[in-house]
Order: structure tokens, then sequence, then C-alpha cells
């Protein structure tokens, strides 16, 4: 049942998921799971966390993006969150949220860039 | 207007359905989408700590008119373990569960008003309001 409110979508070796509205402890632990297996599973290079449909971040679910992109991180994988809302950027700095070093970006389409270019520099080191 | 009234904090579905209910009644009362958020967010923190801390508890909602200005409060109560040291729990990255401990001041700067009362062996009641701007 939970798993029909995520999907992971694997593109040229970068997962992206979208982060249903409203999502429960449960499902943010379910998300974080699978994120995790899909790394693994697809040899995945970076991930794009997409919560534009998200409408208030509290504590619990920034803490657990923090740790997904650690985890992705010692995998190797490079972290990109999309489509925060103004409001909600407003109100986690606020809060007293910070995002650690993990990037953001405006929308998916900019995050795929990022992490493109992302490559590109490693290549050219 | 919107009744006051009461919501049950018992498991971690309720702590959806407090953000829920928190949205439509402040949308309802027309904040701008900032404020909706920032209340919608303390009450996510606040619930969440009637569920982590004291198993079990409530949401009272009311809307407020004083003096031509409308608000909104929320109070949450549970007759959990109580707060010993109040100012400590209000510390920034304070915490006893490994959380963040930012959702006592966190929301605490995100309202108007912010007041909690505490007794060790008998609860915590957090009351926070809200005014709207009038502009
Ligand atoms: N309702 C409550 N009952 C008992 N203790 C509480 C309650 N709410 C908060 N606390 C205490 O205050 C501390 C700080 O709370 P908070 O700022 O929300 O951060 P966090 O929940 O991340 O620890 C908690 O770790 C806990 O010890
Ligand atoms: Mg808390």
């Amino acid at each position: 049942m939970l798993d029909s409110n995520v999907s992971v979508l694997k593109l040229r070796g970068i997962l992206f998921v979208t982060v249903p509205a409203e999502p429960g402890d449960d499902l943010i632990n379910h998300l974080q799971q699978k994120i995790l297996e899909s790394m693994e599973q697809h040899e995945a290079k970076g991930l794009i966390l997409d919560i534009s449909t998200v409408s208030a971040l509290d504590s619990f679910f920034a803490r657990t993006i923090v740790e997904t992109a650690q985890m992705v991180g010692l995998m190797g994988g490079r972290t990109v969150i999309s489509g925060m809302r103004p409001e909600v950027a407003i109100t986690a700095t606020q809060l007293g949220l910070s995002l650690g070093n993990i990037l953001t970006a405006l929308n998916m389409d900019r995050a795929l860039d990022m992490l493109e270019g992302l490559e590109e520099e490693e290549w050219d080191r | 207007m919107l009744p006051d009234g009461t919501t049950h904090i018992d498991g971690e579905d309720d702590i959806v359905y407090v953000r829920k209910q928190v949205r439509d009644l402040a949308s309802g009362i027309g904040f701008n989408l900032t404020d909706v958020t920032r209340i919608i967010t303390a009450a996510s923190e606040l619930a969440r700590n009637i569920y982590r801390y004291a198993g079990k508890g409530r949401m009272k909602y009311a809307v407020l008119h004083q003096r031509g200005a409308v608000g909104i409060e929320l109070e949450f109560q549970d007759e959990g373990p109580g707060i010993a040291d109040i100012p400590q729990a209000m510390e920034p990255g304070y915490t006893t569960s490994r959380g963040l401990g930012l959702g006592l001041p966190g929301s605490k700067r995100m309202m108007d008003e912010f007041h909690v009362w505490s007794e060790v062996g008998k609860g915590t009641i957090v009351t926070i309001r809200k005014w709207k701007r009038n502009n």
C-alpha cells in the first residue's frame, strides 16, 4: 500500500523521486529505504529528490532528508533537492533547519543540469 | 464562524491529520500562505512532541477575535512525563531523543505568542497563537 505512493524512476544513472504531498512518518521512512535499495540496485550516481508537492517541512522530515543524502553520499552518489516552495524555504529557515551541504535546485530540470555539471567537472580533473 | 474543538493525538497518523486540520483552519481564517505554512509546521512539531514524549494527548483549537483582530490559538496538552527544565528544553539543539532539538524554539520563533506550562509527572501544555496581519 505504501509502495504505490512512492515511485523511483531511473534515467541516465540518476534516480528521480517525487515525495508525495503530506507524507506521514511511515511513508518518509519507507521512502528512505526504497531510495537506498534503488541506489544499490541501479548503481546510481545521483539522486534528485523533488519536494515540490510538500507544503510544510518539519524537523523530522528534514532530518530524514539530510540522513538519506548522507547515506547516498556514502554510496558514492550526490543528492539534489528540487522544487522547495518559497514558503517552505522561509519556514524551514525560521525553524532553524539546515540541509547541510545538500545541493538544492529550483526544479528537476535544473537539478539534472547540476548533477551532470558536477560529473563533467570530475572528468576535467 | 469556524467551530472550536479538540483533536486527539494517539499515533503517527494523527500528526498528518493535525497538519491537515490546521491547514484548513488557518487558510479558512485567511492567513497568507507563509503564515499558514508556519502554523502547520509548528503544529506538526508540537503534535510530534506529544506522540514522542507523552505517547498521547490532544490539540485544542480556537479562532480568536480581539479588538478587531483575528487569530488562531492551538493548545497541545498531554499527561506525559513533563519537562523538568523548560529553559533548557527551549534551547535550539537540546534534545533527549536524538531529534534536532528545534521543535520548541522553532515553534516559538514562528508564532506571535508561545507559552509552555509543564510539571514533572503531570504533563505539558504548549499554547501558541498567531494573529492575522491586516494588509
Ligand atoms: N510534550 C512533551 N513532554 C515531555 N517532554 C517534552 C515535550 N515536548 C518537548 N519535550 C522535551 O523538550 C526537548 C526539546 O523538544 P524539541 O525542541 O521539540 O526538540 P526534539 O523533539 O527534537 O528533541 C525534547 O527532547 C524533550 O526532552
Ligand atoms: Mg520535537
